[in-house]
């Protein structure tokens, strides 16, 4: 059975992708990746060449840790597609080192039945130290019922979503404070009083994520 | 400085089948054990007509091209800064997909010692009825040899 699949409405701006900690890189994962890319770069695999050029050991391609950030969206995304994926490396990731690849949504779209997320993501060793960043943009079907009516021929649903960031921005420039996303995600279990309390609550943080949960990636962005 | 004229320059397409197999590989290689790369059925219980190659596939892909035929200089190394993936579709098991490769830009950058050769080199993949599949971006860091001809 395919697993539970993700669904744009589903989606808020500030959303986190569950971190994904890898298992620590070793020489044979090394040697498996040259194999299966067909990038035999000997800096990635021959120990000694790699101390002839001045390194201290091995270390792994930019692009296995890519591949690692990418498991990270895949896993999160399930039943969306990738539409855009870019990183930039820096720093380099050796044997021994932890992958942690985390991910954050950075913005919400949708207009003519086409709907996307944007995704900040990044990934750090096991000292919180930055090694990758980037981002993503993931196509989903609105809903579970724009998904069955599209595999059935007919149309897509159609709504009208402007980028949630902008719509953000407007709002906090407008002085609301208590400005939330129209439509917070409710799985009612509770009744309609405390769901209003709760609902109020849960999207509150989800407002300003940037300040609860800021890390490099995050600051650079909120200087620009 | 990297030769201006390089900008432009490419290599002829080169047919790439993808096989079952190598994203099997591909997908352990990374340590991704998501079923749509490996499980017939659970892809197509996904919506997908087979099983579907990890995003980062197309960097097992070959293309024609050596990079310093196209970019005109001896290379002594090469640092990959950067990379970025568009996406038409996903790749699925069995595609038979055309790559060619190209130089898409050239400049100097200030890094931290002197500058920086940078070469930014894109490759294209499409179907064989020329549908445009993924586009990839390499962004390089280019230290090309001392002995210049």
């Amino acid at each position: 059975m395919p697993a539970r699949k993700l669904y744009f409405e589903a989606i808020r701006v500030g959303d986190e992708l569950p971190a994904l900690a890898k298992a620590p890189v070793d020489r044979v994962q090394l040697s498996r990746y040259a194999g299966a890319s067909g990038d035999y770069n000997p800096v990635h695999v021959d120990e000694v060449y790699a101390k002839s050029v001045g390194m201290p050991s091995v270390y792994a391609p930019g692009m296995l840790v890519m591949g690692m950030l990418g498991q990270l969206i895949s896993d999160w995304a399930r039943g969306g597609q990738m539409r855009r994926y870019n990183v930039r490396f820096i720093k380099m990731v050796w044997p021994g080192d932890t992958v942690v690849c985390k991910g954050r949504v950075s913005d919400r779209h949708g207009s003519g039945g086409r709907y996307f997320v944007e995704i900040d993501l990044w990934a750090e060793n096991q000292r919180g130290e930055l090694v990758m960043k980037g981002s993503s943009q993931i196509q989903l079907f609105y809903s579970l019922e724009d998904e069955n009516r599209q595999r059935s021929g007919q149309s897509p649903i159609v709504v009208e979503v402007p980028r949630e960031s902008l719509a953000t921005a407007q709002q906090a420039s407008a002085g609301g404070a208590a400005a939330t996303s129209p439509s917070a995600p409710e799985e009612g279990e509770e009744d309609d009083e405390r769901r209003t309390g709760a609902s109020s609550k849960k999207t509150a943080p989800r407002e300003k994520p940037a300040a609860k949960t800021a890390t490099l990636p995050t600051a650079k962005k909120a200087k620009k | 400085m990297l030769d201006k004229n390089a900008i432009g320059r490419a290599s002829p397409p080169t047919l790439n089948e993808v096989e079952k197999g190598a994203i099997r590989r591909f997908a352990e290689a990374i340590g991704d054990y998501n079923p749509i790369y490996y499980d017939e059925e659970y892809a197509r219980a996904s919506g997908y007509p087979t099983i579907i190659a990890p995003p980062t596939f197309p960097a097992s892909f070959h293309s024609a091209a050596d990079l310093r035929e196209l970019l005109g200089v001896g290379i002594k190394s090469l640092l990959h800064a950067e990379q970025g993936f568009d996406y038409e579709r996903p790749i699925f098991a069995g595609d038979r997909i055309y790559v060619s490769t190209r130089v898409s830009d050239v400049f100097e950058r200030p890094g931290i010692s002197g500058r920086m050769d940078i070469a930014v080199i894109e490759d294209e993949g499409r179907d064989e009825e020329g549908n445009l599949v993924f586009r990839a971006r390499r962004t390089l860091v280019v230290r090309a040899a001392k002995e210049t001809p």
